[in-house]
């Protein structure tokens, strides 16, 4: 196609990217406002609402909650997850459907609609308001991608490898542990940083599942903005993106990493 | 597929042994793999389809008689438009954010390199950041006094504030804004795998730019728009907290009003029977859209 389309559509293009990415970064700096109400950008920038945060154990309560809760689904959904990869290799390609199928599925229903089931069933059970409850809830959300993640891991593991493994004598776990385990790390990394980062972020089961005694960090900013627009969220919501884009860095940095590596040991 | 050949393999080795072990050896590797898959399918049987029971068997349990609760929202006109609105809603958010990404997906498809990785970036790292955080970034920019009024005011576009917030504009801004990325995907995906000999001999053969578009390009790249509309389409019909933050009253989506029901009216029935109409029309979708389009694969894209 002739070059005048291209420098259209480049045009195009980088004005929506930029549309995709720039408005997130406005919390930035509205969280270092000096004023009691957010101007953007602000006359005068201070740590005042940092402070604010930090002093106020309802908002730094919630983000330690947060992480914690964020560990607990991210082991459940990699233990759940990494198994339920391993097992669908070994069955048939129906099966393996159905159970990819079936694995998707809470990402296909509507959340509100898994939310207010899971409050349903976990407040007479004494699970709703418990970190327990809130990380099986997004563990269901998270579970998807660890399964995908680690599934593509498999099948890139060569079974030549595992063979020469089992042919030298080693018992399946063995051969699990010290060849299968380490050349799908790439993936279970990958997977559980996204489960992370799903449990960590997620606003929709966490509001319905939330409790006094547990109540997570965009549980607390969803509460907050409702009734006031106060700066300390523009502080919760930078604290949210960093964390996140640690998180996110680390990932495609590693991703490319191993990829590297895979190159350099076909070379 | 590892595995299958390794099962061969282990097949081949065990012929030489008696049918006895073969037996055994077989039943070892359904335990196996029964342990393997155990886990997944008690959570998801317990923490997922239990629950989700328990709501269909809710929907159910109105004094009015078993399917009361589903007459109702039906025969009511005000849940009735709340509906229409959403499927409107959805339908449309799924077209701007399709036509958003086409451009924008050509020109990814054209990148190579460490351009390519950027705008790749570009287009994953909003899919990391909360919702709750992408929509609370439009609050601060769409206010009154946030900076889009303050620079379409000092470019004298515009005398007074336009009211973006709390509407259905800014609804529509938020949604395609948080949406956009999953259009896009699937869309830069098919783009990707265009067979570019294909253009050229287009062009050799005397066919005008417009023509290669129209006749090979577009048809090529239509099923990755195609996955990407359903796609957007499906997570739009279930949105609930950027229409909750950035709609007034006249934008409930479906989603809103079961959570008005749960949390404010105290009718679980209506709630149950609400979530389930959503669910039968994003099943109805996927029915429509597994015809077309492979969306297991888009699903867990990212």
């Amino acid at each position: 196609m002739i070059s005048k389309t291209r420098i259209a559509s480049h045009v195009a293009g980088s004005v929506i990217l930029a549309f995709m990415v720039l408005p997130i970064l406005a919390v930035l700096p509205a969280s270092f406002e000096n004023a009691s109400y957010i101007k953007l950008p602000p006359d005068t920038f201070s740590l005042r609402w940092y402070r604010v945060f930090l002093a106020d154990p309802e908002w730094w309560q919630s983000l330690i909650t947060s992480g914690k809760v964020a560990v607990l689904a991210t082991v459940i959904s990699l233990f759940l997850g990494t198994t339920a990869a391993l097992g669908m290799q070994r069955v048939s390609p129906p099966a393996r459907a159905v159970l990819t199928g079936l694995v998707i599925s809470p990402l296909v229903v509507p959340v509100i609609m898994t939310a207010i089931a899971l409050y349903y069933v976990m407040r007479p059970l004494g699970l709703h308001g418990t970190m327990l409850g809130l990380a099986l809830g997004h563990t269901l959300l998270a579970l998807p991608f660890v399964v995908v993640n680690v599934g593509i891991s498999l099948r890139g593991v060569d079974a030549n490898c595992l063979r020469a493994a089992e042919g030298l004598g080693a018992a399946p776990l063995r051969v699990f542990r010290t060849v299968t385990l380490p050349l799908i790390l790439p993936g279970l990394a990958g997977g559980g940083a996204f489960a992370f980062v799903a449990s960590f972020d997620e606003v929709v089961v966490s509001i319905f599942l939330a409790g006094v005694q547990a109540k997570t960090l965009p549980v607390k900013m969803w509460e907050t903005i409702r009734v006031e627009f106060t700066p300390v969220t523009a502080v919760a919501s930078t604290i949210l993106i960093a964390v996140t884009l640690v998180l996110f860095i680390s990932v495609k940095w590693a991703s490319s990493a191993a990829r590297t590596r895979r190159v350099a040991h076909v070379d | 597929m590892v595995e299958g050949s390794l099962g061969n393999w282990r097949l081949a080795r065990q012929s030489t042994a008696g049918s006895a072990t073969i037996r055994s050896q077989r039943l070892g590797q359904i335990c196996v793999t029964g342990a393997l898959l155990g886990p997944v399918l008690i959570f998801l049987a317990t923490c997922f389809i239990a629950p989700l029971g328990e709501l269909l068997s809710l929907s159910f349990s109105s004094s009015a008689g078993p399917l009361a609760s589903y007459r109702e929202i039906a025969a009511s006109g005000v849940y009735r438009q709340v509906f229409t609105n959403t499927l409107i809603l959805a339908f449309n958010v799924a077209l701007i954010a399709c036509l958003l990404a086409y451009p924008t997906a050509y020109m990814l498809s054209r990148l190579r390199g460490f351009a390519l990785s950027v705008a790749l970036w570009c287009v994953l790292f909003p899919l990391w950041i909360s919702v709750l955080v992408r929509t609370f970034a439009w609050i601060l920019l769409l206010g009154e006094n946030g900076p889009v009024n303050r620079i379409l005011m000092s470019g004298d576009l515009i005398s007074r504030p336009i009211s973006f917030l709390f509407n259905s504009t800014g609804v529509y801004i938020g949604m395609v804004h948080v949406l956009l990325p999953y259009a896009l995907l699937p869309i830069y995906t098919a783009m990707r795998n265009v067979d570019q000999p294909l253009l050229l001999a287009s062009d050799g053969l005397g066919a005008s730019p417009f023509q290669t578009f129209a006749r090979i390009y577009l048809p090529l790249t239509m099923p990755g728009v195609a996955a990407g509309f359903l796609l957007v389409f499906l997570l739009a019909l279930g949105f609930y907290i950027t229409p909750a933050m950035l709609g007034g009253m006249k934008n409930m989506t479906v989603a809103m009003l079961i959570d008005l029901f749960v949390t404010e009216q105290l009718v679980w029935p209506l709630a149950a029977a609400g979530a389930f109409w959503l669910l039968l029309l994003v099943l109805l979708l996927l029915l429509v859209a597994s015809r077309f389009v492979n969306l297991t694969a888009t699903v867990a894209a990212r």
